[in-house]
């Protein structure tokens, strides 16, 4: 399914992901956002304001006619992100996507008052800000890192794939794979050593 | 189990913001119970996200065309989002959320809890026509007209097509047409290409979006043409 596609990055979609993350230090803005929330830190709130303001307003303007509409938006979203601050859960997602939610359901009840004339305030029933994503999320995520896992073995030279996915896939013993291989003891070993350090590079990078 | 989704387009503009709210209403729904697409709509959610914050100057372009100008707009703007600032942060009260609310309705003596989403509009009265009940909900969104239509067991829809539009999330219960059968968190997108006959052995509950009249197919009950707005 289209799921796929968007899980597994393409060497393009990792590099694009990379600069993505020189653009947005997604660690620094959740920090701020828990300052904000723990105690109530308008130094922070500043620096997040700076950040965002500016991108909301623009995107705002794509949307609305006319300069106050947009203004209204920067408006609720940044006082939404103040008094609900608390609502964010870093373990739950980047900063980013929570403020693209808090401004995503300000414009679509601002634009429903625009069109429709409602003042309903829908979106929060429509999107819950509060959990961001929900408990299954766990097993996908195991299975993405399963599969990424995978993928960085496959990219190891052919010797030492084969003991690595003969010790942990089969999970047959050193010894085991010594004979099975017709290898000394030694050579097993440091094979896996050479492996498990190339994994380590491998895998922290791409966490990053 | 659940077989029929929202399309990926359709998940983008939900991710967006850019459905009717009757549609959105629609995915919210579907997406409650099926954590396919709710995996589906965090990752967009996230890379939409991403990529509306992710450009690191506004101005860039502004810059070389009229520089005196877009400098003194971009000093007004810092004191707009300067006293703006202040205004947000002048209390330092937080929203305490309250847990959703959890709305039932009743369909010919059986009770229902509704999803989230629909716990806080306004429900019409319902109407009935034979096995029939439907409650419009009050989102007025011009021709696009959202309901509850509840059918009790063996009624069905007779076999129509629709000008525009129909959406069909089974809230509760299952019903049948020519293609198969659809269950609780269904997901059924109809053009107007599409004919069909719904047919539900136990009942069920739906909510419904359609932007025109339905439009009746079939013999006697081409009939009820005049009335096919009525349903949907």
């Amino acid at each position: 399914m289209v799921v796929e596609q968007t899980k597994l990055p393409t060497g393009v979609s990792h590099a694009k992901s990379n600069s993505m993350n020189e653009n947005i230090d997604h660690t620094q803005l959740s920090e701020w956002l828990n300052q904000v929330a723990d105690k109530r830190c308008k130094n922070a709130f500043t620096h997040l304001f700076k950040f965002f303001a500016p991108k909301i307003q623009r995107i705002a303007r794509s949307k609305f006619p006319n300069e106050a509409q947009s203004h209204e938006v920067v408006q609720e979203t940044m006082s939404n992100v103040w008094r609900k601050a608390h609502l964010f859960d870093a373990n739950k997602g980047a900063a980013t996507t929570w403020v693209y939610t808090v401004m995503r359901n300000v414009t679509f009840d601002l634009l429903r008052k625009v069109k429709s004339n409602r003042e309903d305030n829908l979106s929060d029933d429509i999107w819950p800000i509060a959990e961001g994503s929900v408990t299954e999320e766990q097993v996908y995520e195991d299975h993405l890192e399963s599969n990424q896992l995978l993928r960085v073995i496959e990219a190891l030279p052919e010797a030492q794939q084969q003991v690595v996915k003969g010790f942990y896939l089969m999970e047959m013993s050193q010894e085991q794979l010594a004979n099975h291989l017709n290898l000394p003891l030694g050579t097993i070993k440091s094979r896996l050593r050479l492996a498990l350090a190339k994994l380590k590079v491998q895998l922290g990078e791409e966490h990053d | 189990m659940i077989k029929h989704h929202p399309k990926f387009e359709l998940l983008q503009s939900y991710v967006n913001g850019d459905l009717p709210a009757s549609l959105a209403i629609g995915i919210s729904i579907h997406a409650d119970m099926c954590t396919d697409c709710q995996h589906t709509i965090a990752q967009l959610t996230e890379q939409v996200a991403e990529h509306s914050f992710e450009e690191a100057t506004v101005r860039l372009d502004d810059l070389d065309s009229n520089s005196f100008t877009s400098y003194s707009e971009e000093a007004d703007e810092e004191d707009f989002f300067e006293s703006m600032i202040s205004n947000i942060t002048f209390s330092d009260d937080a929203d305490v959320i309250t847990e959703a609310l959890q709305r039932e309705v009743i369909f010919r003596d059986k009770t229902y809890q509704l999803p989230t989403a629909l716990s806080r509009i306004e429900l019409g009265k319902a109407a009935n026509i034979g096995k029939l009940s439907r409650s419009r909900l009050q989102l007025d969104e011009d021709e696009i007209h959202s309901s509850l239509l509840h059918i009790n067991p063996g009624g069905g829809v007779p076999a129509h097509t629709h000008k525009g539009f129909e959406l069909t999330v089974l809230l509760d219960g299952s019903f049948t047409d020519s293609r198969g059968e659809y269950n609780k968190g269904d997901f059924i997108l109809l053009d107007g290409t599409f004919t069909h006959n719904p047919i539900s052995q136990n009942g069920c509950l739906c909510y419904t979006v359609a932007n025109d009249a339905l439009h009746f197919t079939q013999g006697i009950n081409k009939l009820l043409n005049p009335i096919g707005s009525f349903i949907y």
